[in-house]
């Protein structure tokens, strides 16, 4: 299958540290791939090498056939890449449709893709004056996605959309991931393995820095000898 | 309505001290003639809307930036001066827009030049290909250095006083206008100077694009529209200006000086932003990462900055003498209404039986409204300011949505520092101009945030407001005095007391609310 990313040999530095030791991933187009690991293995960095928030020093980031290691994060964003931050990252002075219009990339975006939006997440159309100060975590977690549906992204970074949620509004926040990703890709870092088990496609094991590991979803479940080793108890 | 309870219930502190504070203004105004009150109120808002012209643009960038940029002061300083020369010299003004312009012309071609030292760079060797770009610095700075000397601008004189800028300024006020003669090229022909100054430019700009060639391999030349459009205004401005010259300045020693008053203003409030452009793309950029840097560069700043107004303008104080719509008196003065101030261009106008200034007291306030209203629509409604509000919050996740926020900064700063000489040229008339009118206008603007809360745009109205009033209002008692229950004499506040008053309001409202009124909790 085409991959719309790949991922080789990363190495990224924060500071002197050392966090990607190289991880290496391919994200096949239409798919969702989860990104497994302990605590601190360099997950989420890995999500920030791809957007160039933490640029990886080494190795290669390909796009859509197109390297994009050393560019600059709103160009690589401009590609097509919507990013869910982990802690969801609303903006909390600016409304929801406000939230949701500043990440228009082309006039009109938001308006388009207003219907597909509140479709998936019908609690947005009645919260769309409130900041997002006022909304509660799962309604936050809900506009971080759907502010990264307003552009047409290819594919979706998104951060430990589960956590600290109620189970109910997991549910929900599993039923919708899978619903756009039927025309989207998306690239998942989940800590909470029954999610990450529920969504995911493809999965990929990093630990300390280094991709150790990957594969079809449906095989790592049957084999709780890997799952115990690399993630604990799952 | 529910909303306002919900926010009366979760703010308490905040609505009490608000009630708190109109209550002791009432309280001041009360213990007053209606004369003496609507005067000092006026005052106070005269003085709140300059803190607040200086205030805001620090806020704004402080807030979006996390730059404290102790050189807003001066900022605020140097559009004084700036206005001053276009209102008082239009001369001066018109002969350095050719070279001024000019100069500019070769920047505004960067991608360009980027594009030709990198084609260039690809083809030297050696030694050669890290040299040749210093080589051009040099023989631009040469250039440069011989043509600029020669281009002639017609100045004032400080050593002379018969040809300084107070004489300028005195004469001026008189309603008459020293005209010099025009200054003239010596022993160059004009048009060797002009393509001197021109070369240079464009010399300096492909040398500086040299010197960092060669890192980011450019392929495609991509130079937008926008870029040749102003070059080529540029060019036309600069050549314009030169034909024009006489002609120019003339008309604009003939306009009415209120109009001529208008254009000092955008003039200086352009030069505050094109200032904050440059500031903000080569000095505090490179300085993001490094805070402590930024605040001894925009201190340095500032002191250079003063420096460079003392060695152009003088230590002496002089005066900028008032638009004629506000400077009139004899007949029918004080207007007694506005159509009459209209008919009579009076300097005073009666309200409720107080002798106001029109231009003190109406004028400067009513500027501080339309910024205040203007700077909100922009933050509020365009997406411009949904950009810059998103930003001061995460400025990563606005990058990631594809944003590019370094220009947002580049243009946050150089509002910022718009808002400060558009205030230092609206306050010249009414303060004249000191070399040290900066630094006190920065200290109320600093007391101002910390009681608005320092990030807060609101904040920085309603704290400037706080800081007008409250100075206003001890100079007044300091002249009436306050009755108070145990002492026979009234209490008289000796003009010490007045920049203390401020920072007593400050250490209050930080006690009861340590993050100001509407400043945020970290």
């Amino acid at each position: 299958m085409e991959n719309l990313l790949e991922i080789i040999d990363i190495h990224t530095f924060i500071g002197q540290y050392h966090i990607l030791q190289g991880v290496t991933t391919r994200v096949p187009k239409g798919s969702i791939t989860t990104l497994l690991g302990r605590n601190g293995a360099g997950k989420t960095t890995t999500l920030r090498s791809v957007l160039g928030l933490a640029p990886a020093g080494k190795g290669k980031v390909i796009f859509k056939g197109r390297e994009i290691q050393g560019m600059r994060s709103y160009d690589i964003a401009a590609l097509g890449i919507g990013f869910v931050p982990e802690h969801r990252a609303v903006f909390r002075d600016l409304t929801v449709e406000e939230n949701l219009k500043i990440a228009e990339r082309r006039k009109g975006d938001f308006l388009r893709k207003q219907d597909f939006i509140f479709d998936l997440f019908p609690d947005l159309k009645r919260l769309i004056r409130l900041t997002g100060a006022h909304l509660s975590g799962g309604q936050q977690q809900m506009l971080a996605i759907a502010r990264a549906l307003v552009a047409d992204n290819q594919l979706l970074l998104i951060d430990e959309p589960s956590e600290g949620l109620a189970p109910v509004i997991i549910e929900h926040m599993i039923s919708a991931i899978r619903q756009l990703s039927a025309d989207s890709t998306v690239l998942l870092v989940e800590q909470n393995f029954l999610v990450a088990s529920q969504l995911a496609e493809y999965y990929v094991i990093i630990e300390e820095g280094k991709s150790v590991k990957s594969g079809k979803m449906a095989d790592l479940v049957k084999d709780q000898a890997t799952i115990h080793r690399y993630l604990g108890a799952a | 309505m529910n909303a306002f309870f919900h926010s009366l219930r979760k703010n308490g502190v905040l609505w009490i001290t608000i009630l708190a504070l109109v209550a002791f203004f009432v309280g001041a105004a009360h213990g007053m003639s209606t004369k003496d009150w609507v005067i000092t109120l006026l005052r106070g808002l005269s003085v709140g809307a300059l803190t607040f012209l200086v205030a805001s643009g620090f806020s704004l960038i402080f807030g979006l930036l996390d730059v404290l940029n102790l050189a807003h002061g001066t900022l605020f300083m140097v559009g004084a001066y700036l206005g001053w020369t276009v209102y008082v010299r239009p001369d001066t003004f018109i002969d350095i827009l050719t070279p001024a312009a000019l100069l500019t012309s070769g920047f505004v071609l960067a991608p360009l030049w980027t594009f030709l030292a990198n084609r260039i760079q690809i083809q030297l060797e050696g030694r050669l290909k890290r040299l040749w770009p210093w080589l051009g610095l040099l023989l631009a700075a040469v250039i440069l250095f011989l043509a600029l000397s020669r281009y002639p601008i017609s100045t004032w004189d400080l050593e002379n006083f018969a040809q300084s800028p107070g004489t300028y300024a005195f004469m001026a006020d008189q309603g008459q206008r020293l005209q010099p003669a025009p200054a003239q090229f010596v022993g160059i022909s004009p048009a060797l100077d002009i393509a001197g100054i021109l070369f240079g430019s464009l010399l300096a700009a492909f040398s500086l694009a040299g010197l960092s060639a060669g890192r980011q391999p450019v392929a495609t030349l991509r130079i937008s529209w926008l870029r040749v459009g102003i070059f080529v205004l540029l060019l036309a401005v600069g050549f314009g200006m030169y034909a024009g010259n006489n002609l120019l300045t003339d008309a604009l020693n003939k306009l009415d000086t209120t109009w001529l008053f208008l254009i000092a203003v955008l003039v200086a409030t352009l030069m505050g932003f094109a200032l904050g452009v440059l500031m903000e793309s080569t000095l505090i950029r490179p300085l993001y990462i490094r805070p402590i840097y930024q605040l001894m560069l925009t201190l340095g700043l500032s002191a250079i900055g003063i420096e460079v107004v003392r060695a152009m303008w003088g230590r002496t104080e002089f005066t900028m003498p008032k638009p004629a719509l506000f400077n009139g008196a004899g007949e029918g003065c004080p207007a007694t209404s506005l159509s009459d101030w209209l008919a009579h261009q009076c300097s005073t106008i009666l309200v409720l039986g107080g002798r106001v200034r029109v231009y003190n007291e109406i004028l400067i306030p009513l500027v501080g409204i339309v910024v205040l209203i203007v700077v909100w629509v922009l933050l509020q409604r365009s997406r411009l300011g949904m950009i810059i509000r998103a930003g001061v919050q995460d400025r990563e996740m606005v990058e990631a949505l594809g944003i590019n926020v370094k220009r947002v900064f580049t243009f946050v700063f150089a509002l910022g520092v718009g808002l400060a000489t558009l205030g230092g040229t609206l306050a010249a008339p009414s303060l004249g101009l000191s070399n040290g009118m900066g630094e006190s206008y920065l200290l109320n603007a600093l007391i101002a945030l910390a009681i608005g809360g320092l990030t807060s745009y609101p904040g920085s109205a309603i704290g400037s407001l706080l800081v007008g009033l409250m100075q206003q209002f001890i100079i007044k008692y300091g002249q009436i005095g306050i009755k108070l229950p145990f002492l026979a004499e009234p209490f008289k506040p000796t003009p010490p007391v007045v920049p203390a008053s401020t920072v007593l309001l400050m250490v209050i409202i930080l006690l009861v609310l340590p993050q100001g009124l509407f400043g945020r909790k970290e």
